[in-house]
């Protein structure tokens, strides 16, 4: 038993650069990979480790200055620098337990449609890391690891109930039958839910405004470069750089927004055989059944309305992590909000103007929530080693994927009375949504 | 060699699976061709050096060059078909060289 312990001591200390691959190599083995190709995934994940870590500590020794600088100019304090999401699928798979996430996922999936009680067959393998930050999170606050995993395990049940109900709306929106989206950033419908019905009682909120236009209009403020050099310079302006230093900034920003994308695809790249696998494993079991099949959320891409709404909630976020007291988080690598737009998207069959007001009105939630779990977001990051956060600045997202429901169920794990009559309000409220999407999807036929 | 990109909202999770898959499926074929995951966003900038793209969307627009749907890659459902497509669209494309 001692044996054990030092020699997954000694594992944990090489750093999630080495120990996680060693353990993709291993995974990689069992399910019979070839050797070259399982060595190759593994090295190729200790890579996009590594390369993340260049750019986030890139990122922060750029930005971080320019944004304390301009806590002390403007007395706006922004110490929370945004990693967006492949910070934290970065940390995420770095988690000592994030591979024990493939066997739950896929065994409640497994179990939920043998029983009947789901459609959907959920085969996008990579946002398993979804779940996996799910369960950091809510472990690191409430104390128990336990706790994290019976949050992730909800987080899955929904996933797979909300993919039932999205089904018809996903072909509506995208002309493609027998798919779905059951992504945990859809959930954010449960908190629209209310507001949408609300905005049922306004006349004029049930027309559509013409997205093609306006997508034309904004087309290359879209592009991440672009949109980190305007970042960056406006950043160096408000941090009373000189023309040159906001100049330099912009172009250190827009590398940053740049390369993120690109470590990132090196995780997909690593990931890939054994998500693949998986799926395959799934589609030959079950692809006889009559089932949706879980996609992630890129085959929505092709709606613009997605873009216009997200690229309009831009300076909306900039403007609120300002004027919001309380707010810690600088919106950067996270600004592209996702995390209400397609939930939003879903939920009012692409109406414009509706998308855009929920991505006003949830922006404080998002920023609000980024606060809170920045302090056990650095913690994660620098315990396990795959950043270095400097002292004074922390590590978040500024719109991480289901803020009320992580923040909810975390605080309810650490025993909250108040937040586990939350919790069971939040689940009554997704219930309602459930009803009235499965309602709306058979009228729909 | 011939160029096939495909993207998605992000060019990093659901465009390199296809990716990865795509490359995958060709070498088993013993077929060269380059496959490169992209950004959406950016479309307009990476089609241009393109020989092929695989679509994640069911877009209206219309390229110059052949498009193939991704979508079959990451259901199951049709993957042969596209397949074709798109080694006839690499084929075409290096004999055209």
């Amino acid at each position: 038993m001692h044996i054990l312990q030092t020699i997954v001591n000694y594992m944990l200390s090489l750093g999630a650069a080495v120990f996680v691959p060693l353990i993709m190599l291993v995974i990689g083995l069992i399910i019979k990979m070839k050797f070259s190709e399982a060595f190759s995934a593994a090295l190729t994940l200790g890579i996009a480790f590594t390369g993340m870590n260049l750019v986030i500590t890139f990122m922060m020794g750029s930005i971080g200055p320019a944004a304390q600088s301009m806590a002390q100019n403007t007395g706006i304090t922004l110490t929370a620098i945004d990693g967006g999401w492949p910070g934290m699928a970065s940390i995420s798979w770095a988690w000592p337990y994030a591979f024990l996430m493939f066997p739950l996922t896929i065994g409640i999936n497994i179990i939920m449609i043998m029983l009947n009680w789901t459609k959907t067959l959920n085969v996008d393998m990579w946002n398993v890391w979804n779940k996996i930050f799910t369960a950091v999170i809510v472990s690191y606050i409430s104390g128990s690891v336990v706790m994290g995993f019976v949050a992730a395990a909800i987080q899955i049940i929904l996933e797979l109930k909300i993919g039932d109900a999205w089904g018809p709306q996903v072909e509506k929106l995208t002309g493609i039958p027998g798919v779905t989206v059951p992504h945990f950033v859809t959930l954010i419908a449960v908190m629209l839910y209310p507001i949408n019905k609300l905005m049922d009682k306004i006349p004029y909120l049930n027309k559509q405004l013409d997205a093609d236009y306006l997508k034309e209009k904004i087309g290359i403020f879209g592009e991440n470069h672009v949109m980190g050099a305007i970042i960056g310079f406006a950043l160096g302006l408000a941090g009373g750089y000189s023309i040159s230093g906001a100049l330099t900034l912009a172009v250190q920003a827009a590398a940053a927004m740049t390369l993120f994308p690109m470590v990132s695809k090196l995780f997909a790249q690593a990931l890939s055989p054994i998500c693949d696998g998986v799926s395959e494993f799934m589609r030959a079991k079950f692809g006889g059944k009559e089932v949706f099949i879980g996609l992630d959320w890129p085959i929505l891409a092709g709606r613009n309305e997605l873009w216009v709404a997200v690229i309009i909630t831009i300076p909306v976020l900039i403007v609120f992590s300002i004027i919001l007291p309380g707010n810690a988080v600088l919106p950067f690598a996270g600004i592209i909000n996702l995390s209400f737009v397609i939930g939003a998207l879903l939920l009012t069959g692409a109406n414009l103007l509706r998308m855009i007001i929920m991505g006003v009105i949830t922006a404080p939630v998002f920023l609000y929530a980024a606060t809170y779990f920045a302090p056990h977001i650095t913690k994660l990051a620098t315990s396990t080693g795959v950043v270095a956060v400097k002292k004074g600045m922390m590590l978040t997202w500024s719109t991480f994927e289901g803020p009320d429901f992580r923040y909810i169920f975390a605080k309810a794990a650490s025993g909250s009375i108040l937040f586990i009559v939350a919790a069971i309000a939040w689940l009554g409220l997704f219930f309602l949504l459930y009803k009235d999407t499965v309602k709306k999807g058979k009228l729909n036929e | 060699m011939a160029k096939i990109i495909v993207a998605c909202g992000s060019g990093v999770a659901t465009s390199q699976a296809v990716a990865s898959k795509i490359t995958k499926l060709l070498k088993q074929r013993k077929i060269n061709a380059e496959v490169e995951a992209v950004d959406i966003k950016s479309l307009k900038t990476y089609i241009k050096n393109a020989d092929v793209y695989v679509s994640i969307i069911r877009t209206k627009e219309v390229y110059s060059i052949p498009v193939v749907d991704g979508v079959a890659f990451l259901t199951g459902m049709g993957q042969e078909k596209e397949l074709e497509k798109i080694i006839n669209a690499v084929n075409a494309a290096n004999d055209k060289k």
